[in-house]
C-alpha cells in the first residue's frame, strides 16, 4: 500500500484518488458548463413549473430543463417510461465515462432522498382520482430508490452491487464517505460513488410545510436568511486505489482524503444549536486525513440558509477553522438533498482544479453569531489545495468530506 | 474478520421476539391474514399485520411518541437485540455502536396520509408533523436516539436483498475498526397502498397461503415488521461470508445472479431461501438445484409473509437460529414437483447455513452464517 505523509506524518493509509466525475444541476450539464456557472455565480433558481406551489409559501427552486436531460440517445420506449432521476444519473455517469472509458467499479455506492417519488405521486392521484391506471405499473417499478441508480448501471454494462444511502440530506456526502473508506481499506480498488434527487411535489411541500423553504431569495449564513430553495441534480465520482490509478495512467482529478460521519440527537429534523454534530464531523474528517484546521483552505458549507443550520454549522465552522473561505453553492442550485453532497464535492473538485472559491450569492450581511470568511457574492481566484465539503440532514446524520488537490 | 451475531430481535406477525417466534414456526402456525382497506370503493387486500399487543412495551421514549409504525417496529426489534446480548453480560459501549438500518418502502403510511392532505386539500394543509417521519432514516435517527448512538449511523434502502447489503456494510464498519458493535436493523410496514401497488405489478396475491417453489408462481402475500442482528466479534454464529451479488434487468435473468451467490458461497451448506410466490421462487429453484442439490431448503415466507425490506433480516435470525437448534423448522405449503429438499422440521441442518435474498426490483445477495 502506497502511503503519504500529511503535516503530522502519521497518516499511512491507502490513498483514494478521483480518477473520473460526472455532474448534471442546475449549474448544467457536465464539469464545464459547472465550472463556467460557478465563475459567473449564477442564480439558477426559478419559479416552479412541474407542479402547482400556488399554495406554498415558496414558489421557486433551481430545476434542470427536461428538454437537456432526456438526450436524443436516451429515447425509445423503455427509456420514456424511466423516471427524470434516472435520466439524471444516465447523463452525470455518461460524462464520467467520457473522461474514464475503462473504469469498472467492483461496488456502486450512491445517495439519495426520494428516488423516484414524482411517479408514487402520480400514482396516488390516479388512484384517489379513479383516474386511467393504465402507467401504474411504470410508475411503481420506476419509483423504488436504488431504480435510478440500476437503470443507469444497466446503461453502461456494469452489474456492480449497488448500496443506496438514503440518510436524508447527508446521502451524497455519505454515499462519497462510504466509497473513500471502501477503497482506503484497501478491500476495494475502484467504487462508484455519487448522489442523486430529483424534484417531486412531496417533498416540496414538505420543506414548504415546516416553514423551512423561502419564499424570498436563498441566502446561506446571511444575517437576515429566511430559508432555503429546493434543486435537483446528480453527481458521480469514479474513485479508485491511487497506486491503481497511477499505474494505468488515469487522469486524476483530485484526492479525498478524510472523511467523518456523526450523528446528532438532539431533534429528528432541527440540529443542536451548539454545532456540536456538525463539528463532530469536521474534526473526524480532519482526524481521518491526518490533518488539522489550519490546513483547510475552503469549506463549502452544507449552508441551506434555514436559521437554524446556518447557526449550528456557522458557529461549528468559526470555532474549528477560523477565518477559512466559506461558501454555499445552494445559493446558487438550491438544496438538492441526496445529490447535494455529490455535487458539492463535484465542485470543490473544480474548485481545486481551477484555483477559485465558489461564490456565495445573495449574501448582504454577516450575522454576527457566527463570525464567517463568506466567499460574498463573486467567486474568486485563490490558491487552494484542500476543501471540505458538509451535508447535514435530517435525523440528525451530518457527514464531511476532505479533498486535496493532486500536483500536476 | 468474521463478525458474530450476538444479540437478535424480532418483530413479525407472528409476534416478537426470537424464541417465540420460532417456536411458532417450528409448530408449523402461520400468521393470520388481515383485510387492509384504501378508500371507500376500493379493492381490498390480505396482508400479514403485526398484531397490535406486540409492541406494548416498548419504553416511554419521547421519539416514539409520534413516530410510525416501521419506527417503532425498528424500535422493539433492535432494543430486543441489544438486550439480548447484555444478557450475556455483553458491554456496548454508545460510543463505538454503529447503526445500519434497512428498508424498502419506508414510512409508507405516514407518507401516504401527508400527501393524501395534500391532493385533498392542497398544499396548505400539509402537515409539518408528518414530514419529517417521512424520510426513510427516520427510523435510524429514532433508534440512535434511544440508544445514544452518535457516531456511524447509515440507512440504506433497496428491494428484498437489502438487509444482506446492510450486513454488508456492517461487517465492514467493524472491519476497519470504525465502531466495536454494529446494530443492524430492518424493517416494514404494511398498507393498501403498497397492497395495491404490488397487485398491480403482479406480484401479490388475493389471498393466503404463500406457496413456495410453485410453477407458475402465484403471488405473495405481504407483510411487516422488523428483524436487529448485533455485530461484533462476539456469539457463537458468525457470518463467514458475504457477496453483495449484484443486479438483473429483468426477472428472467435474476436466476443467473441468483446461482453465481450460492455458488460463490459454497455447496456445502443448507439455505434459507426468500421464495415468496413470485417469480424469485424460480430463479432461486434453479440455482439451487444446478449448484446446491443436496441442501435442505427452507423459507420463512408461506408463515411470515414477504416484508420486503425486512425479509432478509427474517431469513438471517431463521438461519442463525436453526444453526444453534440445528433444525429448521417446517416448510409450508410448497410445491412437491419443485425437486428439492425442503425440511420437515425432523432433518438436522448442517454447521453451514446460506441466506439467499433475491428482491422483487433487481437486486439480488446472500451470506453464509457458520456455527
Amino acid at each position: 500500500m502506497l502511503s503519504f505523509n500529511a503535516s503530522d506524518g502519521t497518516n499511512t493509509k491507502t490513498r483514494v484518488a478521483v480518477v473520473a466525475a460526472g455532474i448534471v444541476s442546475p449549474l448544467g450539464f457536465g464539469l464545464q458548463d459547472t465550472l463556467g456557472s460557478l465563475r459567473k455565480a449564477t442564480d439558477c433558481v426559478s419559479p416552479v413549473s412541474r407542479f402547482d406551489v400556488s399554495r406554498c409559501r415558496c414558489k421557486t427552486a433551481a430545476q434542470i430543463p427536461d428538454d437537456r436531460l432526456i438526450r436524443s440517445g436516451q429515447k425509445g420506449r423503455k427509456k420514456a417510461r424511466l423516471h427524470r432521476a434516472s435520466h439524471m444519473m444516465i447523463a452525470a455517469l455518461a460524462e464520467l465515462f467520457e473522461v474514464d472509458s475503462s473504469f469498472q467499479p467492483e461496488v456502486t455506492i450512491i445517495g439519495t432522498t426520494s428516488g423516484g417519488m414524482s411517479y408514487g405521486e402520480d400514482y396516488y392521484r390516479a388512484v384517489q382520482q379513479h383516474a386511467n391506471l393504465r402507467r401504474s405499473p411504470e410508475w411503481i417499478a420506476n419509483y423504488p430508490p436504488q431504480k435510478p441508480v440500476l437503470d443507469a448501471q444497466h446503461e453502461f454494462g456494469i452489474s456492480a452491487p449497488c448500496f443506496v444511502i438514503a440518510n436524508a440530506c447527508a446521502s451524497g456526502t455519505n454515499a462519497i464517505g462510504r466509497a473513500f473508506e471502501c477503497v482506503r481499506s484497501g478491500k476495494y480498488n475502484r467504487v462508484l460513488t455519487g448522489g442523486y434527487d430529483a424534484i417531486s411535489e412531496l417533498v416540496f411541500v414538505g420543506f414548504d410545510s415546516l416553514q423551512a423553504a423561502t419564499p424570498e431569495k436563498c441566502r446561506p449564513f446571511d444575517r437576515d436568511r429566511t430559508g432555503m430553495v429546493l434543486g435537483e441534480g446528480a453527481a458521480v465520482l469514479a474513485l479508485e486505489n491511487f497506486e491503481s490509478a497511477v499505474k494505468r495512467r488515469a487522469t486524476i482529478l483530485g484526492e479525498i482524503v478524510g472523511y467523518g460521519i456523526s450523528t446528532d440527537n438532539h431533534h429528528l429534523t432541527q440540529p443542536d444549536p451548539s454545532g456540536t454534530g456538525p463539528k463532530r464531523a469536521m474534526e473526524q474528517a480532519l482526524r481521518s486525513a491526518g490533518y488539522v484546521a489550519g490546513q483547510v483552505d475552503y469549506i463549502n458549507a452544507h449552508g441551506t440558509a434555514t436559521p437554524f443550520n446556518d447557526a449550528a454549522e456557522g458557529k461549528a465552522i468559526s470555532e474549528l477553522f477560523g477565518e477559512v473561505p466559506v461558501s454555499s453553492t445552494k445559493s446558487m442550485i438550491g438544496h438538492s438533498l441526496g445529490a447535494a453532497g455529490a455535487i458539492e464535492a463535484v465542485i470543490c473538485l473544480l474548485a481545486l482544479q481551477s484555483q477559485f472559491l465558489p461564490p456565495n450569492i445573495n449574501f448582504r450581511a454577516p450575522d454576527s453569531g457566527f463570525p464567517l470568511n463568506i466567499v460574498a457574492n463573486e467567486s474568486r481566484d485563490s490558491k487552494i489545495e484542500t476543501a471540505l465539503s458538509n451535508s447535514f440532514g435530517f435525523g440528525g446524520t451530518n457527514a464531511s468530506v476532505l479533498l486535496r488537490k493532486v500536483a500536476a | 474478520m468474521s463478525p458474530g451475531i450476538a444479540g437478535m430481535g424480532w418483530v413479525t406477525p407472528l409476534g416478537r421476539g426470537v424464541e417465540e417466534v420460532w417456536n411458532r414456526l417450528t409448530r408449523e402456525d402461520e400468521a393470520t391474514a388481515q383485510i387492509v382497506s384504501g378508500q371507500e370503493g376500493t379493492k381490498s387486500y390480505q396482508a400479514f399485520l403485526v398484531p397490535d399487543d406486540t409492541l406494548k412495551n416498548l419504553p416511554p421514549h419521547p421519539r416514539l411518541r409520534r413516530a410510525s409504525a416501521i419506527s417503532r417496529f425498528a424500535a422493539a426489534a433492535g432494543l430486543d437485540a441489544i438486550a439480548q446480548a447484555k444478557a450475556i453480560n455483553l458491554n456496548i459501549d454508545p460510543e463505538k455502536l454503529g447503526l445500519v438500518f434497512a428498508a424498502s418502502n419506508g414510512g409508507v403510511a405516514y407518507t401516504k396520509r401527508f400527501y393524501h392532505d395534500i391532493v385533498r386539500s392542497g398544499a396548505q394543509s400539509a402537515s409539518p408533523l408528518l414530514f419529517p417521519e417521512t424520510v426513510f432514516n427516520a427510523p435510524a435517527s429514532h433508534l440512535a436516539a434511544i440508544l445514544g448512538v452518535n457516531g456511524a449511523s447509515y440507512t440504506v434502502v433497496g428491494d428484498g436483498a437489502v438487509g444482506i447489503l446492510a450486513i454488508k456494510m456492517a461487517s465492514e464498519l467493524l472491519e476497519t475498526g470504525t465502531v466495536d458493535h454494529c446494530l443492524v436493523v430492518a424493517a416494514e410496514e404494511a398498507d393498501w397502498i403498497l397492497c395495491d401497488a404490488y397487485h398491480k405489478w403482479r406480484l401479490v396475491k388475493s389471498s393466503p397461503p404463500v406457496e413456495p417453489f410453485c410453477d407458475p408462481p402465484h403471488g405473495t402475500i405481504l407483510s411487516e415488521g422488523a428483524g436487529a442482528v448485533l455485530l461484533g466479534d462476539e456469539g457463537k454464529v458468525k457470518v463467514a461470508a458475504i457477496n453483495a451479488g449484484g443486479n438483473f434487468s429483468h426477472q428472467r435473468k435474476a436466476f443467473q445472479i441468483v446461482e453465481q451467490i450460492v455458488q460463490g458461497l459454497g455447496q456445502n451448506a443448507d439455505i434459507v431461501a426468500s421464495a415468496n410466490g413470485t417469480f424469485v421462487d424460480l430463479a432461486e429453484r434453479d440455482a439451487i438445484k444446478k449448484v446446491a442439490a443436496e441442501s435442505l431448503v427452507y423459507s420463512p415466507k408461506p408463515a411470515l409473509g414477504e416484508s420486503v425490506g425486512a425479509g432478509a433480516l427474517w431469513q438471517v435470525i431463521i438461519a442463525a437460529h436453526a444453526l444453534e437448534k440445528k433444525r429448521f423448522p417446517p416448510l409450508l405449503h410448497f410445491d412437491r414437483k419443485a425437486g428439492l429438499r425442503f425440511p420437515t422440521g425432523a432433518e438436522e441442518v448442517r454447521p453451514e447455513v446460506i441466506v439467499s435474498s433475491c428482491g422483487l426490483n433487481q437486486q439480488a445477495a446472500g451470506l453464509r452464517l457458520s456455527h
